[in-house]
């Protein structure tokens, strides 16, 4: 997986005020866009695990769901974006903008 | 031909045994009298039946029917599974875990709806009767597992369905930890801790409940598949797909028990009516062509009687004739 080296720029320092709000300010303009990122994808890849384990929610029959009860109630608060997610019309703009 | 007993002396370490078979020709019997003859050989036996005809409540005589494990008699217990009930059961289990983690009393319309029509899938009732069997193995508290299987699929199913499970927890592992890698990296870019995955667990511990199941089940030493017929034409077909089936899965057949078979003795006596003479004539042919067929499968056979194999005593009698047979071809 990309390890991106970048855990050395984080290095702990508590020097009041003055250095965590530069620490923050260095996290919000070299980390915070790749850490969106990073989540938008884990997101991602979370609604594709929603669908293999709870794919017949959304009438995807993939397999007895036995298993799946023992799994529904961790993805209970994800089910509304992941629905919305799967249901959303997408036209030829979403695959230029990925 | 020398009846169960030999077998296991030769197989010590079988530990669990499935019978299979058509409905009606005595899987349930030939469990019930293999588990009492255990029992007394001083063995912690576990009968297991699948069966939703509750047969192990008639043959004990005592409903056990979706009551847990009983112990009928010393070493000897039972547990009739009441698949219905234990998913019942399995959904309000999830609905109150659920309600737990999120603080809620009550559950939102569309996942409430999602539990209670998982019920209603077909492959609910086998998945939870295979949970139940291979939880049970799993706690490893008795000597010897001896499981009366449902009438379909020559049990074998079961063992094609714990592969497919099997893979299908494989697979969405890896997704899983995919998932967690990428949770991984976005806390040490923030300086955060991860969170304890609990999803990963539970599939770990499914994983594991399965793995361990499947495995004994496909250890030819540790479990013994049994087919119980009748000296009959369609118990002979049915038999042939039964040992092609379990070729393609990779298995074997451990032995082929012949019941209900007319005593040959009877022809000696007197006055013994036509039908009775017509029938072992019939027998005799059919139990031909199975030594002919399947010679090296045969492992006992069990005498038609004349009254209904129902209660202990009855059953001991059973489990003798099971074990050191009685008959000869």
């Amino acid at each position: 997986m990309v390890n991106l080296g970048l855990k050395k720029e984080e290095k702990k320092e508590n020097k009041g005020g003055v250095s965590r709000a530069l620490k923050d300010m260095m996290y919000g303009m070299a980390l915070h866009g790749q850490v969106s990122a990073l989540l938008r994808t884990r997101m991602y890849i979370e609604h594709l695990f929603m669908l293999m384990t709870l794919g017949d929610m959304l009438g995807f029959p993939l397999l007895p769901p036995y298993y799946s009860l023992r799994l529904l109630p961790y993805a209970v608060p994800n089910i509304k974006s992941w629905k919305a997610r799967m249901f959303r019309e997408h036209d030829f703009t979403d695959i230029i903008t990925q | 031909m020398v009846g169960l007993k030999e077998f296991f002396e030769r197989n010590p370490n079988v530990r669990v045994v499935i019978f299979a078979g058509k409905g009606g020709l005595g899987k349930t019997t030939s469990s019930a009298a293999l588990s009492y003859y255990m029992a007394k050989q001083g063995k912690r036996v576990l009968c297991f039946s699948t069966d939703p005809q509750a047969s192990l409540s008639d043959i004990f005589e005592r409903d056990i029917y979706g009551k847990g494990v009983i112990e009928i008699a010393p070493n000897l217990h039972v547990v009739e599974i009441d698949a219905d009930k234990k998913i019942a059961e399995y959904q309000e289990e999830i609905r109150r875990k659920i309600k737990d983690m999120y603080k809620i009393d009550e559950i939102p319309k569309e996942i409430d709806e999602y539990i209670s029509s998982a019920a209603a899938e077909p492959a609910m009732y086998e998945s939870a009767t295979y949970d139940a069997m291979a939880d049970l193995v799993a706690k490893e508290e008795y000597d010897l597992y001896v499981f009366d299987m449902p009438p379909f699929g020559h049990g074998v199913r079961m063992v094609a369905m714990a592969e497919i499970l099997g893979k299908w927890v494989e697979k969405i592992t890896e997704a899983r930890k995919m998932a967690k890698e990428y949770e991984e990296i976005a806390a040490t870019l923030r300086g955060g801790a991860v969170s304890e995955d609990m999803v990963l667990q539970e599939l770990q511990d499914i994983n594991n409940k399965i793995g361990l199941f499947t495995k004994i089940l496909t250890d030819r030493t540790r479990t013994a598949f049994f087919m119980v017929i009748i000296p009959e034409k369609m118990a002979i077909l049915d038999t042939e797909r039964a040992v092609k089936m379990f070729k393609e899965l990779n298995m074997e057949l451990s032995g082929i028990i012949v019941n209900q078979v007319y005593p040959p003795d009877l022809l000696k006596q007197q006055g013994v009516s036509e039908f009775i003479v017509n029938k072992i004539k019939m027998q005799s042919q059919y139990l031909d062509e199975i030594k002919r067929k399947f010679g090296k499968y045969l492992v006992g056979l069990l005498p038609m009687y004349s009254q209904e194999p129902k209660g202990l005593e009855m059953l001991s009698k059973v489990a003798e004739d099971l074990m050191n047979s009685p008959l000869n071809i």
